[in-house]
């Protein structure tokens, strides 16, 4: 498809998810798909690490926690105007995506998960035992809130959030589709596919890990920093393996290397989360079941299983032509 | 004096709690070549099953009954999970990222099934052997003496059956050439099996021990997760001696580290080192060359 | 003396893509059979199928009269009916004892290890000097004598070899046909899959030429061979009569 006419369909989508306030006014509603377009964010993001970059980062969402804490500590504690702060959260977290990314640079496959995966325990030990600046177990509290001026963010059933949010996950979207279609995009994809090749065609392997995991840092952060504004506290939960779960599922449910799927996937998992929210102990056995038995039947995720189901209908009405041989 | 020798105990007690942990973890991704991250489950679901049988509020056996019991129970029920998470993924050029997933997603279940079951509320175990000893100076519970003492004797079975065994260098060629492992007549599927039933019961072993001197609870199993995989990481995956020489390395310089800098700053420490041991060498300290995956 | 190996019509494939279009072969009686013919055509497809690391899409395959068409490739294994790959990677990790040891897997190989192992070192003397080597540090030939070996340890009443001296230098070429004359000779019967007709004629005189996923020709024992057409089928010119 050409990009002219993504661009056409992603702007009318953000057109119509613009316009769904209007009919949807229920304030609780509204803060679910909040939720989506954070988590949307987030997750594609981890699509372009993981799923163009073939990086197994599982730091990814410690990238998210660095942006919340870099928010909440810099409105909080240093008084920075909530937009600033936004902005640096993004940046925190790519900073904090380069240093993960040194040893990273040339490692193999599962051990990129694990070392990963080490970083985000020591960012989370790090926040812990820094309690002076960061509340520790207990957490940050009372963090200043995103605010568009002239208008009250309080009494509009969570409007103003809404459109920040929408905007964040539309600037995030299109960067990445972008990223993925220049250059850079591609030799991302062409290392994850045949690393030795691309080297041997002057493919840096290590610039392009670091430039590769500090995109997917960026607007994670900045979601981070959303998170921070629009809750108002921060805490170490997101390090848990709870919100990893979830958001890897929707990139893996979504389909890898799509942006899109995981974007969708997001929808769908958000929703469902919250669907069965009541059932205490049962949530993540059910969230846990579901996705083992998604991946039994479509393991290459929704995306695919979507455009498997696009294409048959696409050729219904048309005579079945036979395979070749 | 007195500190060395506690500095050694807590080295040697330490040390044999993370080889017992990172065995599982290393025998699987070994052998299967995944990472199974249900590992630090099996653990916990190891000492709640043992708690099963062991508690008076229960079944009232034994404790030498109910834990090797408990391992063949999580046994079994790692032989079960991995057909569902694990096996319909083999030959899949993405199974390492997959089986995260999954087996992710089973744990996430699996700890809260148990939260379920058993209740919130903190368990306990008895201990291996009741009583304490005293050793120039230090006291020492019999409980962590009995894991010091079994734990060599554990490792070093698997050691003999992964390397004497026909059966073991069976489990350790069906992840290197699946194909031929097929051409010689193994049943890879039902080794397959017995790799992640092996792992889980030695989980469970390592559960048991934690539930003797610490309290239970459905999450226990995350830390010691983490630590294995450190373990692992330093260890290397070529060879399961690897895994096995870091715990008690890694349990040393903790024991050493906490002396000298404290508690609070000796996880920070550790991992600061394992990335700086990466960044030289990739695959592992005990590694010869990284493990062909990916 | 019954057939030991008896293909009809097979037909398989890979994903939607079929390689063989109804390929039927039979020995004669324990004779070696040779399978030779153009690369991709199909060859490596029908070896992999008798094994049973693929799937047949229809038609038989029957060794001593057993229907092994469906079978999962440990129980053909334990029939007796080995196969060794094409460039095969072995387990790299294992040393050659180790590799050997689990070539006596199957169990009617388990009682006479012993006895193969020293087959197999009789045969190839030059793995002895690596037994405890791990095969990833062997080179090509010597990878290729374990390979063998293993087969022979799995105590083998057909061997199937796809292309055993598959980009060996002409030395080690010699030794190895030397090798796999002499196993034929000790009273394996063989079915070889082989670029080099001259070798291939001289171990059997029951040939197939493979082309296209079909048998083109088949050119059975006592049959006079015209060489010069042998070479013209191979390298595309005219067919012309084969006697």
């Amino acid at each position: 498809m050409s990009f002219l006419r993504e661009l056409g369909l992603m702007a009318a989508g953000l057109v119509v998810l613009a316009v769904l306030p209007a009919v949807i006014h229920d304030v609780y509603l509204r803060h679910l798909l909040i939720m989506v377009y954070v988590y949307g964010v987030v997750a594609s993001s981890w699509d372009l690490s993981l799923g163009y970059g073939g990086i197994f980062n599982f730091g990814h969402l410690a990238l998210f926690g660095v942006g919340l804490y870099a928010y909440g500590m810099l409105t909080k504690l240093l008084g920075l105007d909530p937009w600033l702060a936004l902005l640096a959260s993004g940046a925190a977290a790519a900073l904090a995506a380069a240093i993960m990314a040194g040893p990273i640079l040339r490692l193999k496959g599962i051990y990129i998960v694990l070392v990963s995966f080490a970083f985000s325990q020591l960012v989370l030990q790090l926040i812990i035992s820094e309690s002076d600046y960061t509340g520790g177990n207990s957490g940050l509290v009372r963090i200043p809130a995103l605010a568009i001026p002239g208008h009250n963010m309080v009494r509009d059933a969570k409007l103003g959030y809404y459109y920040i949010a929408l905007g964040l996950l539309g600037a995030s979207t299109l960067c990445l589709r972008l990223f993925v279609r220049a250059p850079i995009g591609r030799s991302a994809i062409a290392l994850r596919d045949n690393e030795e090749y691309a080297v041997s065609r002057g493919i840096s392997l290590a610039r392009q890990r670091l430039i590769t995991l500090c995109m997917s840092a960026v607007f994670t952060g900045m979601a981070g920093g959303f998170y921070g504004g629009y809750f108002r506290n921060a805490s170490t939960d997101v390090f848990g393996i709870g919100l990893t779960t979830l958001l890897l599922s929707m990139v893996l449910l979504g389909g890898r290397a799509t942006i899109y799927g995981a974007l969708l996937a997001s929808f769908l998992l958000t929703f469902l989360a919250e669907a069965i929210a009541d059932l205490g102990a049962w949530r993540p056995i059910i969230i846990g079941v579901l996705i083992i038995l998604v991946m039994l039947v479509y393991p290459g995720g929704l995306h695919a299983a979507l455009q498997a189901g696009v294409q048959r209908v696409g050729t219904l009405g048309r005579r079945r032509t036979r395979p070749l041989l | 004096m007195t500190v060395l020798v506690q500095i050694l105990l807590s080295a040697l007690f330490m040390g044999s709690l993370y080889a017992m942990m990172a065995v599982g973890l290393a025998l699987v991704w070994t052998t299967i070549g995944v990472f199974n991250f249900c590992h630090g489950v099996f653990m916990t679901l190891g000492a709640y099953v043992a708690w099963q049988f062991v508690s008076p509020d229960a079944f009232g056996l034994p404790m030498a009954v109910s834990l090797p019991l408990s391992m063949l129970v999580v046994a079994a029920f790692g032989f079960l999970l991995q057909a569902a998470v694990v096996r319909p993924f083999i030959g899949r050029g993405d199974v390492v990222l997959v089986a995260v997933i999954t087996t992710l997603a089973a744990s996430s279940a699996l700890e809260n099934g148990t939260q379920l079951v058993w209740g919130p509320r903190p368990l306990g175990l008895p201990a291996l052997i009741e009583g304490n000893v005293d050793f120039h100076g230090i006291g020492i519970s019999l409980h962590q003496v009995a894991i010091i003492v079994i734990t060599p004797i554990i490792l070093g079975a698997v050691w003999l059956f992964l390397n004497r065994m026909r059966l073991g260098l069976a489990l350790r060629a069906v992840a290197q050439n699946e194909d031929a492992c097929h051409l010689v007549g193994i049943n890879v599927t039902a080794l397959y099996a017995l790799a992640f039933g092996l792992a889980a019961a030695l989980a469970a072993l390592a559960g048991v021990f934690f539930g003797g001197f610490k309290f239970m609870s459905p999450q226990m199993g995350t830390e010691p997760l983490s630590k294995a995989l450190v373990v692992v990481i330093f260890g290397g995956v070529a060879n399961i001696s690897g895994p096995i020489m870091a715990a008690y390395i890694i349990a040393l310089f903790e024991a050493i580290s906490t002396y000298v800098i404290g508690f609070y700053w000796t996880p920070a420490l550790l991992f600061a080192v394992l990335i700086a041991v990466l960044m030289v060498k990739p695959e592992g300290l005990f590694s010869g060359r990284t493990r062909g995956l990916a | 003396m019954a057939d030991l190996l008896e293909i009809e019509n097979l037909e398989s494939g890979y994903g939607r893509i079929r390689i063989l279009h109804g390929v039927s072969i039979a020995t004669t009686g324990n004779r070696n059979v040779g399978l030779f013919g153009p690369n991709g055509h199909g060859k490596t497809t029908l070896l992999r199928t008798i094994s049973g690391l693929i799937r047949a899409w229809s038609g038989t395959i029957r060794f001593d009269g057993t229907d092994i068409t469906r079978m999962a490739p440990r129980h053909i294994v334990e029939l007796g009916l080995i196969h060794v790959p094409q460039g095969n990677r072995l387990f790299p990790d294992l040393t050659i004892r180790e590799t050997l040891r689990l070539g006596a897997w199957p169990s009617r190989a388990r009682a006479d290890e012993a006895a193969n192992a020293d087959r197999v070192v009789a045969i190839f003397p030059k793995l002895r000097e690596r037994w405890n080597q791990q095969v990833r540090t062997l080179s090509g030939g010597e990878r290729q004598m374990v390979s063998i070996g293993v087969a022979l340890m799995s105590h083998p009443r057909l061997l199937v070899l796809d292309e055993p001296t598959l980009g060996l230098a002409p030395r080690l070429k010699d030794e190895l046909c030397a090798a796999i004359k002499r196993i034929s000779d000790e009273g394996v019967p063989l079915v070889v899959v082989e670029q080099d007709v001259e070798f291939l004629l001289d171990l059997a005189d029951h040939l197939y030429l493979v082309n296209h996923g079909e048998i083109a020709t088949e050119i059975r024992p006592g049959e006079m061979m015209n060489h010069q057409a042998i070479m013209e089928m191979y390298f595309g010119k005219q067919v012309g009569p084969l006697t």
